[in-house]
């Protein structure tokens, strides 16, 4: 059984997305919040939810940055509710977007999707593809992301999905985290990187 | 008597009170002691109650209080008559926090890693890519440090004085208009990012030990650090940030 919390300021968004948890086996609605309530960030991460379902706008300015937070401490499924229009403004630590436009069943689908994935959890046992490895000895060495899209000509939103990609996988984020990755697993010689100081 | 559950990380959290013990307090909850040591209670404080400690310390209750709460209780939120202490009172505090952070913390776990490389037996370039990494992450933190005592509370000090002068025109420091508290809200996420990173390089991805041990001290040093830079920002976040914000506002509406 998997938990789940809610993050909607609007009744009706929320109760909708409360109603719609019910309707997918597996997912047991835990609590709802409206994103307004001081210090939320810690109150989640106390309850250490498996499914994190937030509608991004609804957060006050105190806990605009709890997405990034719980993405960086837990292993929570954080899921967007947003318009079709806004897809693009939604933050590279939630990985799945519900759009409101959408009916029922599709909906319900992306829900059952999360489910039999298994989370993010199951994604972290993966090894890295021989892309992302690709990827990685390059921003290990110094590339910005830009610079990686030239050299392997693919689009910067490609290689920003491998970047997202190898974080979840590694649990590493920074920089340097990822240097320390590459060098521990030799896929890097510590004389290659570029001297940044 | 008191009776709660084993662990610390599932502990009740209590309303903590100036009549209570402080022994007691520090019996259900110990990892508030480096705490009473900044507002210079040591250890050997004997059996009196948190009111007497303070009146004997000369230590302002209710900001103790409120202190102890915040740290104590991830859902503690003040009251606003328990806010009613001078800025300068906190700024003072967190000082000594960040010399708590800077001068006994890092050079302690910087000391645990590199003890890893006899008793953990690994390679001297493994220990130089985590010494090189947390040295990184040390001068991001004292960066961030510096930047709260040198621009932030100045700013706060300055705040603070004009609001007690009938003219705030005249005091230099104060820019109401052009900078507030809010430009400084939520600027830890590097911080933690990397303290995250070298938690889970430990956990993951060193090579095998020969001695379990170190790896794992220097692991629950990791998490005590993050630990309390978290309740640290809390500080910030639930006391400083709201009082501030309050004589920003105060000082706005004198200039109109």
């Amino acid at each position: 059984m998997k938990h789940v919390i809610i993050i909607v300021k609007y009744y009706l968004l929320q109760a909708g997305t409360e109603e719609l948890i019910q309707e997918v086996p597996g997912l047991m609605h835990l609590k709802s919040y409206t994103g307004e309530e001081p210090r939320l960030t810690d109150i989640v991460l106390k309850h250490k939810p498996d499914v994190l379902i937030i509608h991004p706008d609804s957060l006050s300015a105190e806990n605009a940055s709890l997405p990034h937070k719980i993405y960086a401490h837990q292993n929570t499924n954080l899921i967007a509710i947003v318009r079709k229009n806004e897809k693009d403004r939604v933050s590279s630590d939630f990985s799945t977007v519900l759009f409101m436009e959408e009916n029922k069943s599709v909906l319900e689908k992306k829900l059952r999707e999360i489910m039999t994935s298994a989370g993010p959890n199951e994604n972290n046992h993966k090894e890295l593809s021989k892309r992302e490895i690709v990827i990685l000895k390059n921003i290990a060495l110094g590339l910005t992301h830009q610079e990686i899209a030239d050299k392997l000509f693919i689009s910067i939103h490609t290689v920003n999905t491998h970047r997202k990609n190898i974080n979840k996988k590694l649990g590493i984020k920074t920089v340097p985290g990822l240097i320390v990755y590459a060098l521990l697993n030799h896929l890097i010689q510590m004389d290659e990187i570029k001297d940044k100081d | 008597m008191l009776i709660f559950g084993p662990s610390i990380l599932n502990q009740v959290a209590m309303l903590i009170q100036k009549n209570m013990k402080l022994a007691e307090v520090i019996h259900h909850d110990h990892t508030l002691v480096p705490i009473i040591n900044r507002f210079g209670i040591h250890l050997g404080f004997g059996n009196d109650n948190i009111a007497e400690i303070c009146r004997k310390h000369k230590i302002n209750i209710d900001f103790f209080v409120t202190i102890l709460n915040a740290f104590h209780d991830a859902h503690y939120f003040p009251q606003k008559q328990l806010r009613n202490f001078p800025a300068a009172l906190l700024i003072d505090y967190l000082q000594k926090a960040h010399h708590y952070f800077l001068d006994d913390k890092i050079p302690e776990i910087a000391g645990l890693i590199n003890k890893m490389a006899t008793e953990y037996a690994l390679d001297k370039t493994t220990i130089g890519l985590l010494s090189n990494f947390f040295t990184g992450y040390s001068k991001e933190l004292k960066k961030h440090i510096q930047y709260e005592e040198e621009t932030i509370y100045p700013y706060v000090l300055a705040l603070e004085k004009a609001q007690a002068e009938r003219n705030p025109d005249k005091n230099p420091f104060v820019r109401v208009n052009n900078f507030s508290i809010s430009d400084y809200e939520t600027q830890h996420e590097n911080v933690e990012e990397k303290l995250f990173d070298l938690k889970n390089i430990i956990i993951k991805y060193l090579p095998e030990p020969k001695d379990d041990k170190p790896g794992y001290r220097l692991l629950r040093e990791l998490f005590t650090l993050d630990k309390e830079l978290n309740e640290h920002a809390r500080i910030e976040d639930l006391i400083l940030v709201p009082k501030v914000k309050a004589m920003e506002k105060a000082l706005k509406n004198k200039k109109e």
